[in-house]
């Protein structure tokens, strides 16, 4: 669908509200548009909980596949965000524990793990190279991938989509104490290692 | 709850910063006020807060536009899941064989139609009649699927281009096509032009929506869908 | 994803040697359909016979292990062997056409087996 400037961009200047309220009752259009909007967010949590950009993919489109079921449940509209990236976390979980069912753990461990440093390695032996903060950047995106899964879902839950304690331990199924607990931890450890890199 | 590496020298735990960080909430905000070692372990949660938010809009630009291909791939499997619509029979050479094209599958033929057109956007479209004919063809080889479907289509033109003559000429590009891509009968095919688009690159600095309120060149043909 | 759009062959004669179906697992006559399907002139994609949202979990697995999903559903031991397959048409040759030529390559892998071939056209676009 190239060429002529679509309708659908139209709706890109529809508040969230209105386009969930349409797709609601069946309008496609409107339910795209909210998925082209959230769907960067989306995708970019999906691939920190998972550790690769192509089951970050196989998330998002489970997630909206769900959303679309579920559409009709949504009580506030205007919320239509936070719920998708509610149903991206609880997705993203789910992703890694089928694939645990076929794997060893240790090998999906080593997997996703692998798979972020590839693209995350502090280039160290060069900072010069590189603009100062980027390098920064990296060394975070390093140091997210040593921690334990359970801290880091709870770091990026909180830091990528700014869900609440209670909200993180619905979808990770554990109590707001503990996420709160892991949250802590996750932050010591990395601002320990931030400080350490400074 | 104690890590290592968490308890300041005051007493005070890294873990209360970082539940302060989120809640606002603290059991002593007056020694918080006043106490170098809190306000520096704050200061660094603060910094790797800064960070993940730089994180975040690296892999934000990693992840790229809602408009990209890899978010269109995923709607198009969406779009064959989520609205395959009913099923349209098709001739068959083998009684045991049952052939079916899926109505989503017409419609999104018909919509890729429309927007190769130059100046003109699909926007919804609707088969309307009994697309199975009878349901009674899947042993017929020769009986003719669904008599007398009307299609209808929306579609927006483009500022400028001219609204009957886009009309027609898209009439004649979707009969051709249909005749060619399915065995339904089409007794009508009737095009509403529901929205003006105006061009991205011109935009009315006044109303980002200039489009929907710009007065039509000519008298728009139908009731249009405007929002609240 | 889960689209195979790579066809294994376009040669348009049936190159395939001819397998003993009765002899063969289901899951690799599934395979064999599927290249079967994939060589019919017209044909641009396979898809999951079942939803995908049923399948989704099933292609990540495979994703990991190495295993590609079979994407053509063969039913186990009826008599005649029941293939459903959902497949993408590019626009140069009649949709109605090429699903005829996929029931009919289908059929003729299969013999001297019976078959009831079921084939949904779900996507109809042109190749860009």
């Amino acid at each position: 669908m190239t060429g002529s400037p679509s309708a659908q961009h139209q709706l890109d200047l529809v508040p969230d509200a209105l386009l969930a309220g349409r797709a609601a009752d069946g309008d496609t259009a409107a339910f795209e548009a909210l998925a082209r909007r959230h769907g960067p967010l989306m995708r970019a949590t999906a691939r920190r909980l998972t550790g690769s950009l192509a089951d970050a993919d196989d998330v998002v489109q489970e997630t909206l596949v769900q959303a679309w079921k579920q559409l009709e449940n949504l009580r506030d509209p205007a919320a239509v965000k936070g719920w998708l990236l509610r149903i991206v976390g609880s997705r993203s979980i789910d992703h890694l524990r089928k694939r645990r069912h076929h794997l060893g753990l240790d090998d999906l461990e080593n997997r996703a793990e692998n798979h972020v440093e590839e693209h995350s390695k502090p280039q160290s032996t060069d900072p010069e190279h590189n603009a100062v903060n980027t390098s920064r950047v990296e060394a975070l995106k390093a140091a997210l991938a040593l921690l334990p899964e359970e801290q880091r879902r709870c770091w990026v839950l909180k830091e990528f989509n700014d869900q609440s304690y209670e909200e993180i331990a619905l979808t990770l199924n554990i109590s707001p104490a503990s996420v709160r607990g892991r949250l802590a931890r996750a932050r010591i450890t990395l601002a320990r290692t931030m400080e350490e890199w400074r | 709850m104690n890590t290592p590496g968490d308890a300041l020298e005051c007493g005070h735990s890294l873990a209360e910063l970082s539940t302060y960080l989120d809640t606002g909430e603290i059991a002593d905000p007056a020694h918080l006020r006043s106490c170098p070692e809190c306000q520096a372990g704050l200061a660094s949660l603060r910094r790797l807060s800064e960070l993940g938010s730089e994180l975040l809009s690296s892999d934000l630009a990693d992840a790229g536009s809602g408009h990209d291909d890899w978010m269109q791939s995923i709607l198009d499997n969406l779009r064959l899941e989520l609205r395959p619509g009913r099923n349209i029979p098709l001739r068959t050479e083998n009684p045991h064989d049952t052939l079916w094209e899926t109505e989503g599958a017409i419609t999104a033929l018909i919509r890729s139609v429309a927007d190769a057109l130059p100046g003109t956007a699909a926007g919804k479209c609707r088969l309307h009649g009994d697309l199975a004919g009878g349901e009674s063809n899947t042993a017929d080889e020769n009986s003719t699927s669904g008599a007398g479907i009307i299609v209808d289509v929306e579609i927006a033109v483009v500022y400028g281009h001219p609204m009957e003559e886009r009309a027609a000429e898209l009439r004649r590009e979707l009969a051709k096509t249909l005749a060619f891509q399915t065995e339904l009968t089409i007794e009508a095919i009737n095009i509403t032009v529901t929205d003006v688009l105006e061009l991205p690159a011109t935009p009315t600095p006044t109303t980002p929506t200039a489009a929907a309120t710009l007065p039509p060149p000519e008298p728009i043909p139908s009731e249009r869908e405007d929002l609240p | 994803m889960t689209e195979h759009l790579e066809p294994a062959s376009f040669s348009p004669s049936e190159t395939s040697p001819v397998a003993e179906p009765h002899a063969t697992a289901p899951s690799a006559v599934a395979e064999e359909l599927l290249r079967v399907i994939q060589a019919v002139e017209g044909v641009t994609a396979v898809y999951p016979a079942q939803p995908l949202w049923q399948s989704i979990a099933g292609a990540a697995i495979a994703a990991v292990t190495g295993e590609s999903l079979p994407l053509v559903a063969v039913s186990g031991d009826a008599d005649p062997l029941a293939v459903k397959v959902r497949i993408g048409v590019g626009t140069v040759l009649p949709a109605p056409k090429v699903a005829r030529k996929v029931a009919e390559a289908v059929r003729n892998h299969l013999l001297p087996r019976p078959a009831a071939v079921e084939v949904y056209v779900v996507k109809v676009q042109p190749v860009s």
